[in-house]
């Protein structure tokens, strides 16, 4: 158990080590947020069958939520209820509230795209859309806002920048996306999820798809995503969990099994089968 | 994936312009697409409706005997549908004669036999048969092989199985030519790439190693495609022969150069004949009496109602073998 | 000969059988082609284009034929396809998997292996007889009938390829649904709907049934697309029954024209296709 908190990270620093400086912040008080996400007795079926039982969930504002657990626990669907993402399929549905800033969003009459132009997401597989760099970043800013050609640019340019991508792709922004090798299409990905600025991220195991160095990438840019946006982040790597968040939650066969510091959970677990899966014993 | 609306109380609760043109936009681009679904259904249906109405003089007036007369009389207004169904049935059945087993042959050696880098280049020619528009094959048929099947073929047919007993009486007859056996072949030329096609599709969709399996206990080629394959992909098989069937009976241009058009019942494939697409087509323009026109509709009908059950038999097939391979239709 | 023996002679010869076939296959393909080509080739001349069908035994060409056909033919693809991109996408996106949308890929099925002359049949009833007369109009919509099941095939299974991914990443960004299809969904199978149209234009290029009783021919000029109305198919159906040489030269001619356009636009979609699987 300790051996893994002292786990050195791939990242430059050696010395750093990501649970002790989470240990020390939550100490500080400094971890302290509202809450911008709460979810209350959620349950989440697909047809006859239960995939999420009586789930409770704060997610705080402006800080890095992880949610772990083994493959089919419920952590990428509890996910997508954020944004309604189910929507789209017919067998799905979802009971309980989601509360954003107080407004439940799971509500019939709360419109969807208004949740999804404040909950932006970004997914396992980089899917750019088969247009330029620049249209697909400007994309959902062209339907929602009215701007003038050079106010557009700077969107986009801030987005692009926010995602560490600008300064590769700034000479090219007409070519087509799909020409990006894999790490940039996604950081191409978590452009446009930011160009709208939305107030929370969901990232769905955003990194699994790629290599070692894009990762590291894409873990550095979820540190600097964290000072404007509120991030929620699904995934199956135990150890990016701790290198990057501040909060986590670990899920097993759809629920909630325990939630807090980062530190705390990976170090002190409270419940038998967080301490089993973080130690090994399933997987 | 249903629209995402559904879950959505209307429009209770949008607040921005924005929102409401959003919402009335999405309305209104699935009405237009449903729309346009419907309208494909109700095309069917309109077109069995329409030959329905257009027959119904001639169905009202000669009723089920339609079906069995063979009288064809535009002066006394006798009409009956049995010369150009008996035609259609004959020259469909010649062409699946020949057409089911060379696209069984050419399946498999697309499949099987063949080199993988000649696959394509014989597959991308199989399917240009069918791409050639049904005219040329009766243009083809009428100037080249009508008259390379009177020479040649008809003749030696004539002369020996004519004499045989019992199925002589199928190859007696003129060397003109013309007549059901010629049409059957063209036909039967115009069927293979459709049942051929299919056929291929089907035999990919067989899990590999379902294949290797029999392979790696010794099974020759021949006994994977016999006792793996073909068991597999029956029911998609009979699917693509029942498509095939509905090509070859619906068949109008190919036909028309090549069998004749004669009123005639005979039973033997040498002499001209008819086929209710073959009728319905040279003679549409001519008919001059109002029951002349119904009976070429009613037939129509009859056509239409024959080709359904066979391509509603194929789909059916077809779906099945779908099902097994995990596709959702 | 023992088991082995005679199961490897099975073998062989079914291989040769099959080997067999696709040779048969194609010496039938390859007599047809060259047919066409001996025979058409000859009578292609400059008038062939620039004069009208003639009289019996006059000199001409098929210009207010093929001036027929293009008419036709553009109209109906124009007429078909909104039409079946609309019905493909209700059946990729809105009704992918449910009861009704399984009858309407029936029905369309139906449609699309349905005998053409049926189509014609419809559409004499649905408007020649109504008019009164043929038309160049009624010829469109009977060919825009055969293309319109051929478009929401192309159109429902290239929609169905995109992946979900790239529909759940546009929405997830907030953009309403319509837009998504219209923006994104379309851009990315657009190739994969273009080679449905072409493979639509390639069959009714060739098509006769439904035209002979909708558009019928006309010898001249046509005033206006409210008459009937000159077409290839059916002048070459016309010629090459009748009894005059000059004819069925003329015959040939047109027939040659549509095959090579017919296998031009068949291997254009092929390219398409190849291309479109190249990208993804």
């Amino acid at each position: 158990m300790a051996n893994f908190a002292r786990q050195r990270t791939i990242m430059n620093d050696e010395t750093l080590d990501p649970l002790s400086i989470t240990a020390r912040r939550a100490a500080s008080g400094v971890l302290d947020a509202p809450a911008k996400i709460t979810a209350q007795k959620l349950n989440f079926y697909y047809g006859e069958s239960r995939a999420l039982t009586d789930v409770n969930l704060v997610v705080k504002e402006k800080r890095v939520t992880a949610l772990i657990g083994p493959s089919g626990c419920g952590k990428s669907t509890l996910l997508r209820v954020f944004n309604r993402m189910y929507a789209i399929y017919p067998k799905l549905r979802a009971e309980g509230e989601v509360l954003l800033d107080g407004e439940n969003v799971l509500d019939a009459r709360y419109p969807i795209n208004r949740l999804r132009t404040k909950v932006g997401m970004v997914f396992q597989k980089p899917v750019p859309f088969p247009m330029s760099i620049y249209d697909n970043v400007a994309y959902a800013l062209r339907h929602y806002e009215r701007l003038t050609r050079g106010q557009l640019d700077e969107r986009v340019e801030g987005a692009l920048k926010s995602a560490a991508l600008w300064a590769e792709v700034k000479d090219k922004l007409e070519h087509s996306a799909l020409g990006l090798s894999g790490g940039q299409q996604q950081r191409l990905c978590v452009a446009r999820a930011v160009a709208l600025k939305p107030e929370v991220l969901l990232l769905d195991e955003p990194t699994s798809a790629l290599d070692p160095i894009s990762t590291a990438r894409i873990e550095q840019l979820i540190d600097d995503l964290k000072v404007d946006y509120t991030v929620l982040i699904v995934t199956h790597n135990m150890q990016q969990a701790a290198r990057v968040s501040e909060f986590t939650g670990f899920m097993f066969l759809g629920e909630l099994i325990e939630f807090g510091v980062t530190s705390d959970l990976f170090t002190r677990p409270n419940n038998r089968k967080t301490e089993d899966y973080i130690t090994g014993r399933f997987g | 994936m249903t629209t995402p609306h559904v879950l959505q109380a209307g429009m209770a609760g949008l607040r921005s312009s924005r929102e409401r043109r959003d919402f009335l936009y999405d309305r209104a681009f699935r009405f237009a697409v449903t729309a346009c679904a419907v309208f494909v259904l109700v095309s069917l249906l309109a077109a069995a409706l329409s030959m329905l109405w257009g027959g119904r003089e001639a169905l009202g007036t000669f009723g089920w005997r339609f079906l069995w007369s063979s009288s064809w009389d535009a002066v006394h207004k006798d009409f009956g549908a049995l010369v150009p169904i008996y035609g259609t049935l004959v020259t469909a059945l010649i062409a699946m004669l020949i057409a089911v087993p060379v696209s069984f042959g050419i399946a498999l050696f697309l499949t099987e036999i063949a080199p993988i880098w000649l696959r394509t280049p014989v597959g991308a020619a199989v399917e240009l048969l069918a791409g050639i528009p049904s005219i040329i094959y009766g243009m083809w048929g009428l100037f080249i092989f009508v008259p390379f099947m009177g020479e040649h073929i008809d003749p030696w047919l004539d002369e020996h199985l004519g004499p045989l007993p019992v199925i002589g009486s199928l190859f007696q007859g003129p060397p003109i030519g013309l007549g059901m056996l010629t049409a059957g072949i063209v036909l039967g030329i115009m069927v293979i790439p459709f049942v051929s096609s299919v056929m291929r599709e089907v035999f990919k969709t067989v899990p590999p190693q379902l294949k290797e399996s029999a392979y790696a206990v010794g099974n020759t080629t021949w006994e994977v495609v016999w006792d793996i394959v073909l068991p597999y992909t029956r029911s998609a098989v009979i699917g693509g022969v029942f498509l095939g069937l509905g090509r070859a009976l619906g068949e109008t241009m190919a036909v028309t150069f090549v069998l004749g058009n004669a009123h005639l019942l005979s039973p033997s494939l040498l002499q001209p004949g008819n086929s209710i697409a073959a009728t319905i087509a040279n003679e549409f323009t001519e008919a001059d009496s109002s029951i002349y026109l119904s009976s070429l509709l009613a037939l129509g009908f009859l056509l239409f109602i024959v080709t359904f059950v066979v391509l509603a038999i194929a789909r059916i097939m077809l779906a099945r073998l779908a099902l097994r391979a995990g596709k959702t239709t | 000969m023992n088991r082995w023996q005679r199961r490897q002679l099975t073998d062989y010869m079914a291989k040769a059988l099959g080997t067999a076939a696709t040779l048969f296959g194609l010496f039938w393909l390859a007599w047809i082609l060259w047919t066409t080509v001996s025979l058409g080739l000859p009578a292609l001349k400059w008038t062939l284009f620039t004069q009208t069908t003639p009289p019996p035994g006059a000199d001409g060409g098929l210009a207010n034929a093929f001036a027929g056909s293009i008419f036709m033919c553009g109209l109906a693809v124009l007429i078909g396809t909104p039409i079946g991109i609309g019905a493909g996408t209700y059946l990729s996106e809105y009704a992918r998997h449910t009861k009704f949308g399984k009858s309407i890929r029936f029905v369309n099925d139906i449609l699309l292996s349905a005998p053409s002359i049926i189509i014609g049949l419809f559409v004499y009833e649905l408007m020649v007889r109504p008019m009164g007369h043929f038309s160049a109009w009624a010829g469109s919509v009977a060919l825009a009938f055969i293309v319109l099941p051929v478009v929401v095939r192309t159109t429902d299974e290239m929609l169905q390829l995109v992946p979900t991914t790239m529909r759940e990443s546009a929405l997830a960004l907030g953009v309403p649904q319509w837009k998504v299809i219209r923006q994104v969904l379309y851009r990315a199978a657009l190739s994969g709907i273009v080679t449905g149209i072409l493979l639509a234009l390639a069959r009714i290029s060739g098509e006769t049934a439904p035209v002979l009783f909708t558009a019928l021919n006309n010898q001249y000029w046509a005033s206006s697309l409210n008459e009937p109305t000159a077409n290839v198919p059916v002048v070459i159906f016309q010629y090459a029954l009748s009894p005059y040489e000059f004819w069925h030269a003329l015959a040939w001619a047109g027939a040659f024209v549509v095959t090579m356009l017919v296998l031009v636009l068949g291997v254009t979609s092929r390219w398409l296709i190849s291309r479109g699987k190249e990208q993804s």
